[in-house]
């Protein structure tokens, strides 16, 4: 098992269950993961606030969504189980929110119409990872499960027929890799948002170790759909998420209408300030859903040159509401902003923009499908299966479930349940495995061993004059310049090209420390390279997609609808043809297969039987 | 306002070395919190002497204060150094590992021991296996489900134990960290049925009586747990069970 | 599977309540006991010492059993000191203070007993004439303002060491759980540190200026305490 968040702790829980031994392994104690980091809740139709809630609709929901590019199977499934799910980690003592009669509360979030979400405080995503941790580390007592952290998964471990066999991977503070024999590997490994520089995420979702198994052979799928958080305050080191809240608690975005007004935004009269969501969406204003408020804002920085004193910012403010009811309503969320930008948001306008925030694509995962219920069987090891044999995915380095844009809230769940599926095949898997790792030659973890030693003796013997954390840190602005909200074709094409130069560049990367104790820069150094393969693999794909989808947004090849026309019109007619046309020719999942010079990619089709795609959305 | 940030960062270069001070001086910009000075160090590792050297070593990952990892002594004090902002602190910034765990590298430290506290202590609520079986949780009363949230925010970042003059490497205690687990699990509707062997596991040495008292732990904690309040709690858990445990075999 | 009755929790236990049953108990009444200096040499000698002699028939397991309950108190508090690492120049809290004097008072006020126990208690025995005038013997030891410096920083020692360390029994008894209650708790045990410093101070008041020779306090002002009564009744037969 690599990978200790969420997807990683479920599946490791699944598989000491099922009563096989279990080695984890993580970069850092599990409990430190990135699932923490999640503040809003888990969605599971408890259907507890009297609105007949129906586990059909979150299916329709997510898979409209995801902008309907996802294998609709296993979300019918994920829904179906998610109340289940909840129960169980209620039954873990998570502190889920109460109502005042004790039962487990839920609120509304954004995109749906029902109260749905379970949530913890403001910190649910904590509460969960906690939960489960807490019943890893029980195993771990009994003697379950072997904890191997600060560790680095640096490799699969192939034999002659391409199968997995183990891993190999390195210890952070030796810097010694060792190779691993296993029947079965799973990856858990989470997000790729430092391929972009900063992003939501924490510092060690880079994607590294999805990428290495994509370079060892296994498929990556939909790498150009990564969602966009609107309101995100940027920081030098990371963007911090201000939640949806703000905009939903009457926070207003807006800029001054002089471009370099360089006055203090509470001096700036009401008439110089451009509240450009207000003006361009007033039936919506500024609670236009996220992807809406990402493009907008997008446009008047980049296209109106308006960022607040040229730079990539615009003013959100809430200064206009009185102290007290922010406190209620928003006091989380401002303290933070308070504390990591050392501002008061209560009186002045907070300063924010969108930054990458999930990564709906990731491993290609295959699923059995369930003929009698139309969903994914429930236990089968063919679920949540890689293209390498022996190598299973799970949580938010998979690329199932959310299709083109993800549901808010669905992370947690799609990281729970996914984990636990994968858990059950790789169980399924062991019970009727005949040829175990103990068969494996040795000369095939040698051989393993020694391409990683190399590759480590190469970057630290390295002496030419790239710096790695420059070269991320360019990475970072060549994706967020052309590979980010919007996208155009001359762009990535530019970026496709930078991403070469890098590559290149790579090569001649050296170190400022070549110990061999918890050298940091090793590492670092050794995951720059893989960032940058899936930073091809994402503007590749981009490039490739013609089409606006989902959090894919390339504006010269958007499908408008017909204004003032609506079904019964020859225009909307027309419409409906073009839109049917477009999925035709793009509701296909983008799988790429890695090569020495880039990715290749294919368009393949997926099953959509549980809701096809009839008519467009239609918001008006 | 000063054109440059200093820090002194007291440096380590493994385990059985010796520490000594290294002193860094970057250009000044707003909005710089620690680790993101540290970051803009490693790519420009050039000390006050204008000697290129290795870059300092710590620990971080979320930076938003919920995954503990990059706690660390700044001008003295424990704290996450993500939630640390340069604007706020005099100069130079003294930056030092935490002093009651094993220094691995420079600012980098050892809490295994904080997690195997948590094992130690039982700090799990057990249930029959993680399929669903079809009932949740029992009713809890809202209060209690809020004293619960307070404790399950302890992140294990270690402020507590640095703070605590009874915990350091030569003592036994588990530290106030791992008692407000035990409480809180102790709280839960089905987790109060394995509370005997959760107390049973804090009243041999180094549990709880081996708490001092001196309440630092609940004036650092940067979540403001009430973990003196899960200290009182447990003295009269335990006290209960040591009659239970004369009088009910 | 650890057991709540181990030899460690045990230990801590008996030691909290040595602390404050024997030892406590002890301290108090012995502080009320001196504070009667102020009546004069034969009410202290005749009244107090010899009552208290006579009406404690058992006087010699008394003695051992405080004598031994005083060591043991002591020289386990000696292990706890040695646990701890005090560091009041980094957190500048209350209850560090106090977590912090507690272990200091702890050994001013073992040293400060032994050396007490002989002048006063060993002496009795070795000097027939201390054995005969305890209270002149006190008041020649007084006339050393170093031995009265002495003193009082045992007697404050020791007081906060029992007030402190009653706080800390509610808690680690598991009576005062909560901040509130821990609050009030301090502030009952901030006036029981004052009275009974108070009252200490008051014996060493009364040894260096006893009403002797002047008005002698009637029998009624301490008619009211039992011991006093006891002991009137035990002279007339």
């Amino acid at each position: 098992m690599v990978g200790g968040g969420l997807g990683g702790l479920w599946a490791t829980l699944r598989i000491a269950e099922a009563g096989f031994p279990v080695a984890l392994f993580s970069l850092f104690p599990v409990k430190r993961s990135h699932s923490a980091c999640a503040q809003g809740g888990i969605n599971a139709v408890l259907d507890v606030k009297g609105q007949r809630d129906s586990i059909w609709q979150h299916i329709v929901d997510t898979i409209k969504g995801g902008d309907y590019l996802a294998e609709q199977p296993p979300i019918k499934s994920m829904c179906e189980d998610a109340p289940g799910l909840i129960r169980t980690y209620d039954r873990m003592g998570v502190t889920f929110s109460r109502t005042p009669e004790g039962v487990m509360d839920q609120r509304l979030f954004g995109g749906v119409k029902n109260r749905r979400t379970a949530f913890a405080g403001a910190t649910t995503g904590q509460q969960l990872l906690y939960g489960v941790d807490e019943q890893v580390r029980m195993y771990e007592d009994q003697g379950k499960v072997e904890k191997f952290e600060w560790w680095e998964f640096t490799s699969l471990v192939l034999d002659d027929n391409g199968a997995c066999r183990g891993i190999t991977a390195m210890n952070l503070e030796t810097m010694k890799v060792k190779a691993f024999r296993a029947d079965a590997v799973i990856l858990a490994t989470g997000g790729l948002g430092l391929v972009y520089g900063r992003s939501t995420m924490s510092t060690n979702s880079t994607g590294a170790a999805a990428s290495r198994a994509y370079q060892q052979g296994a498929r990556f799928a939909n790498g150009e759909f990564v969602q966009f958080h609107p309101t995100a305050m940027p920081g030098h080191d990371k963007n911090r998420l201000m939640s949806e809240a703000c905009r939903g608690e009457g926070g207003r975005v807006w800029v001054p209408k002089q471009i370099g007004d360089t006055r203090d935004p509470l001096s700036i009269p009401e008439d110089e300030r451009f509240y450009f969501l207000e003006e361009w969406y007033p039936a919506y204003g500024n609670t236009v859903p996220r992807d809406v408020a990402s493009k907008a804002i997008y446009k008047v920085v980049r296209h109106m040159g308006m960022g607040l004193g040229g730079e990539d910012v615009v003013y959100l403010d809430l200064s206009h509401h009185p102290r007290e009811f922010l406190e209620t309503r928003l006091g989380g969320i401002l303290e933070m902003y308070e504390t990591f930008k050392g501002e008061d948001p209560y009186t002045k306008p907070m300063k924010i923009y969108p930054a990458v925030h999930y990564s709906m694509g990731g491993l290609l995962v295959d699923y059995e499908k369930d003929e009698t219920t139309g969903g994914m069987k429930t236990i089968s090891p063919k679920n949540h299966a890689t293209t390498i044999p022996g190598l299973w995915a799970c949580g938010e380095c998979d690329s199932g479930y959310h299709g083109a844009n993800r549901l808010g809230a669905n992370s947690l769940l799609s990281a729970s349940y996914s984990g636990r599926v994968a858990g059950d095949a790789v169980a399924a898997y062991l019970k009727g495995v005949k040829e175990t790792c103990e068969s494996t030659p040795e000369s095939a973890y040698e051989q393993e061993l020694n391409r990683q030693r190399e590759l480590n003796d190469s970057i630290t013997r390295g002496d030419g004059s790239e710096n790695p954390f420059t070269l991320h840190a360019e990475l970072g602005d060549l994706m967020r310049s052309h590979v980010f909200v919007e996208r155009n074709n001359a762009g990535l094409d530019k970026a496709l090209e930078g991403i070469k130069t890098l590559k290149d560049r790579f090569s001649s990367v050296s170190l400022d420390d070549c110990g061999d104790w918890t050298n940091q820069s090793l590492s670092w150094a050794r995951q720059i390279h893989d960032m940058i393969v899936l930073a091809e693999v994402i503007a590749k794909g981009a490039r490739l997609r013609d089409e606006c989808r989902g959090s894919h947004y390339k504006p010269e090849f958007e499908l408008k609808i017909p204004e003032g026309k609506y079904p019964g019109d020859p225009e909307w007619d027309d419409y409906v043809a073009k839109w049917k046309a477009n999925n035709e020719k793009w509701m296909k999942t983008t799988v790429a297969t890695y090569t020495d010079n880039g990715p290749e990619i294919e368009f393949t089709p997926f099953d959509v039987s549980v809701l096809p795609p009839d008519k467009p959305r239609d918001y008006r | 306002m000063s054109s440059e940030i200093k820090f002194k960062i007291k440096r380590q270069d493994g385990p059985n070395n010796s520490p000594y001070w290294e002193e860094f001086a970057m250009p000044y910009a707003p909005s710089h919190n620690v680790v993101s000075a540290l970051m803009y160090l490693r790519e420009h590792p050039i000390n006050t002497r204008g000697e290129r050297v290795r870059p300092v070593v710590w620990d971080c990952n979320c930076m938003e204060e919920v995954c503990g990892a990059c706690t660390m002594l700044i001008n003295g004090v424990p704290k996450q150094s993500c939630a640390a902002l340069v604007d706020d602190l005099a100069q130079p910034i003294v930056l030092e590992p935490l002093t009651k765990f094993p220094v691995v590298r420079d600012l980098q430290v050892d809490r295994s021991r904080m997690f195997d506290a948590l094992r130690m202590t039982k700090a799990w609520v057990p249930i029959d296996g993680t399929y669903d079986i079809h009932v949740h949780a029992p009713i809890i009363d809202p209060k209690v489900q809020q004293e619960r949230y307070e404790f399950s925010r302890c992140m294990t970042c270690g402020c507590c134990m640095e703070a605590c003059p009874q915990y350091h490497p030569d003592s036994a205690f588990v530290g106030p960290a791992p008692l407000g687990q035990v409480y809180l699990h102790n709280a839960h509707p089905t987790g109060r049925f394995f509370r005997d062997d959760r107390l049973h596991s804090i009243m041999g040495e180094g549990g709880l009586t081996d708490c001092g008292n001196a309440q630092n732990c609940v004036q650092v904690c940067p979540k403001n747990i009430p973990l003196t309040t899960a200290i009182g709690g447990l003295g009269r858990q335990t006290t209960m069970q040591m009659f239970k445990d004369i009088f009910m075999k | 599977m650890a057991d709540s009755l181990n030899a460690h929790f045990l230990t801590r236990k008996i030691h909290s309540l040595l602390g404050l049953v024997p030892v406590g108990a002890f301290l108090v009444f012995h502080l009320w006991e001196n504070s009667q200096a102020r009546f004069g040499a034969e009410h202290f000698n005749e009244h107090v010492v010899e009552g208290i002699a006579v009406a404690l028939n058992y006087k010699v397991i008394v003695e051992l059993t405080l004598a031994c309950a005083i060591l043991a108190h002591g020289i386990y508090g000696l292990v706890i000191w040695w646990q701890s690492k005090p560091n009041i120049t980094q957190y500048h809290y209350g209850a560090n203070y106090r977590y912090y004097l507690q272990r200091v008072t702890s050994l001013t006020t073992f040293a400060f007993i032994i050396w007490h126990v002989y002048h006063t208690r060993i002496m009795v025995e070795l000097d027939e004439e201390v054995a005969r005038d305890l209270f002149t013997h006190m008041q020649r030891l007084y006339a050393d303002p170093w031995i009265i410096v002495l003193y009082v920083i045992g007697i404050v020692g020791a007081t906060f060491h029992l007030a402190n360390g009653l706080w800390l029994a509610g808690i680690t008894w598991g009576v005062t759980t909560h901040p509130r209650a821990q609050r009030i708790s301090a502030a009952a045990c901030g006036a029981v540190f004052l009275l009974l410093t108070t009252i200490g101070f008051h014996s060493i008041y009364g040894f260096k200026y006893p009403y002797e020779g002047e008005d002698q306090p009637g029998h009624a002002d301490v008619i009211g305490d039992p011991t006093a009564s006891d002991l009137d009744q035990h002279r007339s037969t």
